[in-house]
């Protein structure tokens, strides 16, 4: 799962990050965007950053691409300092940001990829040569004679794109690359990423999104990133699992005579209540299980059958990303760092909570 | 945050018919004075020192000082009422080189720097409004360049002005007549620069060194050919020009007229008196501001046909 | 997406030594490490590529946007004639044409340099390309001088147009005696200006936008004092100044001094060999000073975090 080849392990740490600091002295008050952030990726890996607007997710990733010094702290890519050896990262890095406007709007497509190629020392030849070959990996070979100041928010990422592809970069950073874009472009997106990745082993890409499934579905380990320090890393599902100890059930059924604590005597079952979201006058009746295991959902089955309920439709309720963050940090991705103020949840989520905090009492440290 | 009260009809919300109509001649004015307000606060310098030697000392003592010592190296064929003659013009020329700017790098900064065209343009403001607004502001900017290179000349240059002599009604139509016909050309630059890159930034000046030519600015019409002093006799600046220095120095020479001139040859006289100046003047700057007001149009609707309005551009 | 060719990989790396990787090998090679090892050659490849890459956009904007022939020749023309009409009305000698003819020719090198090497960082920055070049492995240097290279095509056709058509205009005759020498002093007096465009450039990109006023008064100011329009001798002590720190003055009056040997009205200014020396000596200074502050204000724009806010 993390990619890595024989190879790769001989080498050194794609990013090795140790106690980052970066203040940056703006009035009236300084702002630390990095607060001591420890951070390793092995060659190879689909990493990603996950953090709300201002978690300083941007700021890492402009100190590992040597265009931002840190206050403190150090950081290396395969082996070389951010802060000394510049120019050899360069040569081995790329970045791709969303919402890009760069560029020249007077050149074509094709020109302008052609004049990034020179920027990375390909030659003549071999520029043309791989701007097409990518022009066409993209998606944009009809739009690849039309004038970048003509290009649609989409497809101006797509030629970041390709501008990100075109020296075959050991490692990768792309700073938001989808914002913005509608899903079948982000869709694309990722898709060349991953296909990228996937024809050429060994390399690593850095991804930084406050879209969790974006995170959920690229990243082979995520950070979980707020206020300039990392609270948790992880794969996606080790994260998740840090908050459910418990297996949620959502089960509908026909009838239910006793109502939800004729289930919550169940063995295994650590509690049944009605869903809020239940209609009064709906024919069914829904039911929010907890149970210890899974296991015990077989348990809740038979009795069901012994009371002549009929199954209408049982879910698993998992734990997304964004539950993962309110856990660990008491808010929503979609709240800005610095809004104490956290996310309504909404009344489906209410019960789940209530449900999940008649058993334990929820985690809330990193 | 949430917005918990909608706008009052009495500001122009919800249930005021007006809010989709406008209000004619009252949100022009109100518009106008906006963008005013707002060209004063992007363009005055009068806080910073730098700043304000660099627009409203530096830029137009030197000007004049290129031209003056021009007059004055070349010695013993040249004269006082040249020298005069020059000053006074160079002099003005600060203003008239703010008045063309300000449209056109109105829409260059808002366009490149602060990407806030397309907002401008999609308000209920008259976007032409806007620029002759934010022209008007640099325009009173370099009027204070030209009081400060008069004074640099009285101070320095031996430039003579007898206030009691100065003809102050002709002054202050002359100037009042000469801004609309100014912003004009500006606005024809701002037209210009909607369809062209960012490197459109030099045009102004570029234009301005042309229309020293035509303008009489630095030396009499009468030197030119008939056909280009036809030009010159057809540009609202030669009027405004000629009008000032009258208003000024009445005795001095006139940049319009003299011996051997179209002007001469055709009226018989050797220098349009002050009602034939502002006659003039008026006339010119009508025809210009209605050429620039369509010529504006058209770029305009050009513009929106081919999305130029919130395009970047760079080389 | 196509497959890539094989990688070296590391067992082939070994045997051949990394110096002989082909470019292509190196970028694909199986250790980051040999990919980020360039030679020498490579670097200075790149640098020379990164330069015709950054020239391609302007020379092909001149195509592509043909309003710059009004703006940048016929409008220059006739403020240059505006002011040949100035020493006609006072009967000046027919030298002060030729003048005003060579100044405004090489006027638009001055303008190239002021209004599009100057702030041009600053734009970039704005635009959002100048991290992009501080992200890639070419030098800076190489941006700057492709950006100059580039510059140079519209300003060389607006010199050659103002000066030929003005010449034929008002019959300027030109006694040219030391044709190499007029060659020589052209060329300094170019990477003369075009090292300040550098320098500015990068002081410009550490000023941030207030920067973008100085290039207001390097026009008419500059234009006064090196004597644009007249022989900047007769400036005296200013003028002497210009001679010594900027580079249009001493070219100007360089080129003006061997396209009218014999004029007695170009006095108080070193010989046209000494200002010759005096564009080498600017050279080396503006680009060595160019340098230092790409180098310099790279750090301290990573150190002030401000490489990418557009706004400072």
């Amino acid at each position: 799962m993390t990619g890595q080849t024989g190879e790769a392990r001989r080498l050194p740490p794609a990013i090795d990050a140790v106690g980052l600091r970066r203040v940056y002295d703006v009035k009236p008050k300084a702002v630390t965007a990095l607060d001591g952030v420890d951070l390793q990726v092995p060659p190879g890996e689909f990493f990603g950053l996950l953090g709300p607007n201002g978690a300083g997710k941007t700021t890492l990733i402009k100190i590992l691409t040597t265009l931002l010094l840190p206050s403190s702290g150090s950081a290396r890519i395969f082996g070389f300092d951010v802060a000394t050896e510049t120019r050899r990262i360069r040569r081995i890095m790329n970045m791709v940001a969303g919402g890009e406007q760069s560029g020249y709007g007077i050149l074509t497509v094709r020109e302008q990829l052609w004049m990034f190629s020179q920027f990375y020392g390909l030659g003549t030849r071999e520029g043309w040569r791989r701007v097409d070959e990518l022009i066409e990996a993209v998606g944009l070979g009809e739009q690849r004679l039309q004038r970048v100041s003509t290009l649609s928010t989409g497809q101006r990422q797509k030629m970041n794109m390709a501008r990100g592809l075109l020296n075959d970069p050991w490692i990768l950073f792309l700073d938001e690359p989808t914002l913005g874009l509608d899903v079948s472009a982000a869709r694309g997106i990722r898709e060349q990423v991953l296909a990228w990745k996937a024809a050429i082993p060994g390399r690593t890409v850095l991804l930084t999104t406050h879209y969790m499934a974006e995170a959920d579905e690229l990243c082979e380990r995520i950070a979980i990133v707020d206020r300039g320090r990392i609270l948790a890393i992880g794969t996606p599902a080790e994260l998740k699992h840090r908050v459910q100890r418990d297996s949620i059930f959502r089960l509908q059924v026909d009838r239910l005579d006793g109502g939800p604590a004729s289930l919550a005597r169940l063995p295994g079952v650590v509690s049944a209540a009605l869903a809020s979201d239940t209609a009064p006058d709906a024919q069914h009746v829904t039911v929010n299980l907890v149970l210890h295991e899974d296991a015990a959902l077989g348990g809740v089955v038979t009795a069901l059958a012994g009371m002549r309920s009929q199954i209408r439709s049982l879910g698993k309720s998992e734990p997304t990303l964004e539950d993962v963050f309110v856990a660990l940090v008491g808010r929503g991705l979609a709240d800005e760092a610095d809004d104490t103020e956290p996310m309504p949840p909404s009344s489906a989520d209410e019960d789940v909570a209530a449900a999940h905090a008649q058993a334990h009492d929820p985690e809330t440290g990193g | 945050m949430a917005v918990t009260e909608p706008l009052s009809a009495a500001v122009g919300g919800i249930g005021d018919p007006a809010r989709a109509e406008g209000r004619g001649l009252v949100d022009t004015l109100r518009h106008i004075r906006a963008a005013l307000l707002l060209g004063w606060r992007v363009e005055s310098n009068w806080a910073d020192p730098v700043l304000f030697a660099i627009y409203t000392v530096i830029r137009p003592v030197s000007s004049m000082l290129l031209l003056t010592v021009m007059v004055t190296i070349v010695g013993g064929s040249a004269d006082a009422t040249a020298r005069t003659f020059v000053i006074l013009g160079s002099a003005l020329w600060a203003m008239l080189v703010s008045g063309l700017a300000g449209p056109a790098w109105s829409v260059l900064e808002d366009r490149e720097r602060y990407r806030t065209l397309k907002y401008l343009y999609t308000s209920p403001a008259t976007f032409l409004v806007l620029l002759a607004g934010r022209g008007g502001a640099r325009l009173l900017t370099g009027a204070m360049g030209t009081l400060v290179a008069l004074l640099f000349a009285v101070v320095a240059l031996g430039l003579r002005i007898d206030p009691m002599a100065v003809d102050w009604p002709l002054l202050v139509v002359t100037m009042l007549l000469g801004l609309p016909p100014v912003l004009a050309l500006g606005i024809v630059l701002a037209a210009v620069c909607l369809q062209t890159r960012q490197e459109s930034w030099n045009y102004p000046d570029a234009f301005a060194g042309a229309m020293f030519l035509v303008s009489g600015v630095v030396f009499p019409l009468a030197i030119l050919p008939d056909w280009l002093e036809a030009v010159g006799l057809v540009n609202p600046i030669t009027w405004w020009v000629a009008g000032v220095r009258r208003a000024v120095l009445p005795d001095g020479p006139s940049s319009i007229g003299g011996t051997g001139s179209l002007w001469t040859a055709v009226t018989g006289t050797a220098a349009p008196d002050p009602l034939t100046l502002i006659g003039g003047l008026f006339l010119t700057g009508a025809m210009t501001t209605l050429v620039a007001t369509a010529l504006f149009r058209g770029s305009e609707r050009r513009a929106r046909d081919r999305g130029l309005l919130d395009r970047t551009t760079g080389s | 997406m196509s497959a890539e060719p094989a990688r070296a990989d590391s067992g082939t790396a070994d045997a051949t030594p990394t110096g002989q990787l082909t470019p292509a090998e190196r970028r694909l090679a199986a250790d980051p490490r040999i990919t980020a090892d360039w030679t020498r050659r490579q670097t200075a490849e790149t640098n020379l590529r990164a330069l015709a890459g950054r020239a391609y956009p302007r020379v092909r904007g001149m195509f592509r946007e043909p309003s710059w022939v009004i703006f940048e020749i016929l409008l220059p023309f006739l403020g240059t004639s505006a002011y040949v009409l100035v020493y006609r009305a006072l009967k000046a000698p027919e030298e002060y044409v030729g003048f005003v003819v060579l100044g405004g020719a090489l006027s638009a090198f001055w303008l190239n340099v002021v209004w599009s090497m100057a702030g041009q960082l600053y734009w970039e920055k704005s635009q959002g390309n100048l991290e992009l070049y501080f992200a890639a492995p070419m030098s800076l240097m190489a941006v700057l001088l492709g950006m100059a290279a580039g510059g140079l095509a519209m300003s060389s056709t607006r010199a050659a147009a103002v000066l030929v058509i003005s010449a034929s205009v008002f019959g300027v005759q030109f006694d040219v005696q030391q044709w190499w020498l007029v060659c020589v002093v052209f060329v300094l007096t170019l990477t003369a200006l075009y090292g300040l465009g550098m320098m500015m450039a990068s002081l410009f990109l550490l000023w941030g936008r207030e920067a973008w006023h100085l290039t207001n008064v390097m026009v008419e100011p500059v234009y006064f004092v090196s004597g644009l329009n007249f022989p900047v001798g007769r400036l005296g002590a200013i003028g002497v100044a210009a001679i010594a720190f900027i580079p249009f003055a001493v070219g100007l009056d360089a080129m003006r001094q061997l396209a009218f040997p014999h004029s007695d009205l170009l006095v108080g200014t070193p010989p046209p060999e000494i200002e010759a020396l005096i564009l080498v000596a600017m050279t080396v200074v503006f680009t060595g000073a160019a340098r230092w502050c790409m180098t310099t204000i790279e750090r301290m724009a990573r150190s002030r975090g401000s490489l990418s806010i557009r706004w400072q």
